[in-house]
């Protein structure tokens, strides 16, 4: 999984309340996603440290862990468990901390990990009783349903932008999620693509995935969906084995409602709305894994199972060959370059000042483009030690540049400490959390990117006085 | 009292941020909540959008252009 995918998910989860999290760690299969792909790697081993540990941990000790210049990555480890409610910390009665897992995390990754506990958090494979009937199918045509559905998915989106005619037959629920997750706008009865689409379609699938998945979860309230019982199916999906029929005798109903939503966008397939069994398709079962996604950059590709092939050339005059006949591909490019000629397998065209300017317009950076073209070099190009040429990475920053000539980021000023003091000790806590993003020691003021984490350092500060 | 304040804070040249300044000046003061320093301002979340129209239309009225050589 990639870091952007994970991110985002890790985010949507540490907004959660308290009662959200104990519930979702009752499930042993929720917590081993948990920990396998959302936490960082710091954070894991202060995990798998306490894990079996049977009193709570002095703060004092955690500390002689770390060498005495990694107090930053060691906050940062902590607060994240503490925001997923993985960590309790207490206030011992001589007024040091100390830490302990909270016990139902505890309790499940045990499980998890020992194989032990009740059954069924790891999907219940379909009996043969309910399998009869139910046609066997590959993990080949799992794949190519999965890859039809996405894609078609994304061609919804980009169509449009792209100035490619489509009639792209995608569900009604389909749509309101991409409307709901302003990913795309009606207008004019036309999908027309939005800023965050565009971030959406040059995203590796799993991160892509992920994105909808949350976008879902947020609605689920609204459709009157337990987003507990939501989280915990999406997180179990993640655990099953390809290939392989599950029962859907131990769903809940809001589960059941899931199934329907979810075959639509080709996560689990069923041969009918009716089907006892349904099967997980490769855009489940890597939902919370490292191993590669679903391909969906080669339309004839056979082989699904091969990790992302980089199939874009550019050359250092700004000429771009991309070896694809997949026409989201297709699209995607035409987005922010010129195309010339296409042939059975090729297509060819160049970056140009206009096109990336009318790329940036429409909201897509050159960050953005630069991720996508590395994500896509040529085996040929990875060669090189920047897979792009250096000189065509800089145009294409300068010509963002050029037409966008200020840097944004959201967030919030602090200002009016009591004393230079505080001032300093504040921003030295917001530094070591890494979101401070500019300071003046004169005005005594600076700016964070995020302001949770130090809010409540001010909040504990205070507190105990 | 420590104040939080949400707003964007916009990275710029001081010659941009002068063209920010004249702008939010001719508008009533409604998109600067505060000029930070020579290259930082911090300008109002919902309002970003509409001030870098406007900085688009400025600069495309006093800027010239360069041909640009489009050679195949």
């Amino acid at each position: 999984m990639s870091v952007s995918s994970s991110t985002q998910a890790l985010e949507y989860l540490q907004g959660l309340p308290l009662q959200t999290h104990r519930k979702l760690y009752e499930a042993p299969a929720t917590v081993l996603a948990v920990f396998r792909c959302m936490l960082p790697h710091l954070a894991k081993t202060l995990v798998m440290a306490m894990l079996y540990m049977p009193t709570a941990f002095p703060d004092a000790h955690l500390k002689t862990w770390f060498k005495p210049g990694a107090n930053r990555q060691k906050e940062q480890a902590v607060f994240v468990l503490a925001q997923l409610h993985i960590l309790d910390t207490a206030k011992q009665d001589d007024g040091t901390r100390s830490h302990s897992l909270s016990p139902g995390f505890k309790r499940s990754l045990r499980h998890a990990l020992e194989g032990s506990g009740k059954d069924g958090s790891f999907g219940v494979s379909a009996t043969e009783e309910e399998a009869r009937g139910e046609r066997r199918v590959s993990v080949r045509y799992l794949d190519e349903y999965a890859r039809a559905q996405w894609e078609s998915i994304l061609f919804y989106m980009v169509g449009g932008a792209a100035g490619v005619d489509v009639k792209s037959d995608i569900g009604v629920g389909t749509k309101k999620l991409l409307q709901a997750g302003a990913l795309v706008q009606i207008w004019q009865s036309q999908p027309r693509i939005t800023k965050e689409g565009f971030t959406f379609v040059l995203q590796e699938t799993n991160a892509q995935v992920w994105n909808l998945l949350i976008v879902y979860l947020k609605m689920a309230g609204d459709l009157g969906m337990n987003e507990t019982d939501v989280l915990s199916f999406l997180f179990m999906l993640g655990s099953l084995e390809l290939g392989q029929a599950y029962s859907v005798s131990t769903l809940s109903p809001t589960q059941l409602q899931m199934l329907d939503d979810l075959s639509a966008m080709g996560i689990v397939y069923r041969s009918s709305k009716d089907a006892r069994v349904f099967y997980p398709t490769r855009l489940a079962t890597t939902l919370t894994s490292e191993s590669g996604g679903l391909n969906t950059t080669g339309g004839t590709s056979n082989n699904a199972n091969a990790s992302n092939k980089g199939f874009i050339i550019i050359e250092t005059n700004y000429r771009l060959y991309a070896y694809t006949d997949s026409l989201i591909q297709i699209a995607i490019i035409s987005l922010f370059c010129k195309l010339q000629h296409r042939f059975p397998n090729l297509i060819s065209g160049k970056l140009t000042k206009e096109s990336v300017q009318q790329a940036v317009k429409q909201g897509i950076t050159s960050e953005q483009i630069i991720a996508y073209l590395t994500t896509y070099a040529h085996p040929q190009m990875q060669k090189n030690k920047t897979f792009i040429p250096p000189t065509v990475m800089d145009q294409i920053r300068l010509w963002e540049y050029e037409g966008e000539r200020v840097e944004t980021e959201n967030g919030y000023l602090m200002r009016e400490f009591n004393s230079q003091a505080e001032y300093n000790d504040v921003k030295k806590y917001a530094d070591a959390c890494g979101v401070l993003r500019w300071s003046s020691d004169e005005k005594r003021m600076f700016f964070l990117s995020h302001v949770e984490q130090v809010s409540a350092y001010l909040k504990s500060k205070k507190g105990p006085r | 009292m420590v104040k939080a304040i949400r707003g964007t804070l916009v990275r710029c040249d001081a010659s941009i941020k002068a063209m920010l300044i004249d702008i939010d000046s001719k508008n009533n003061n409604e998109y600067i909540i505060e000029d930070l320093d020579e290259e930082h301002i911090l300008v109002k979340e919902t309002k970003v959008t509409e001030l870098k129209g406007r900085l688009h239309n400025m600069m495309r009225e006093r800027l010239k252009e360069p041909e640009s050589s489009d050679s195949e």
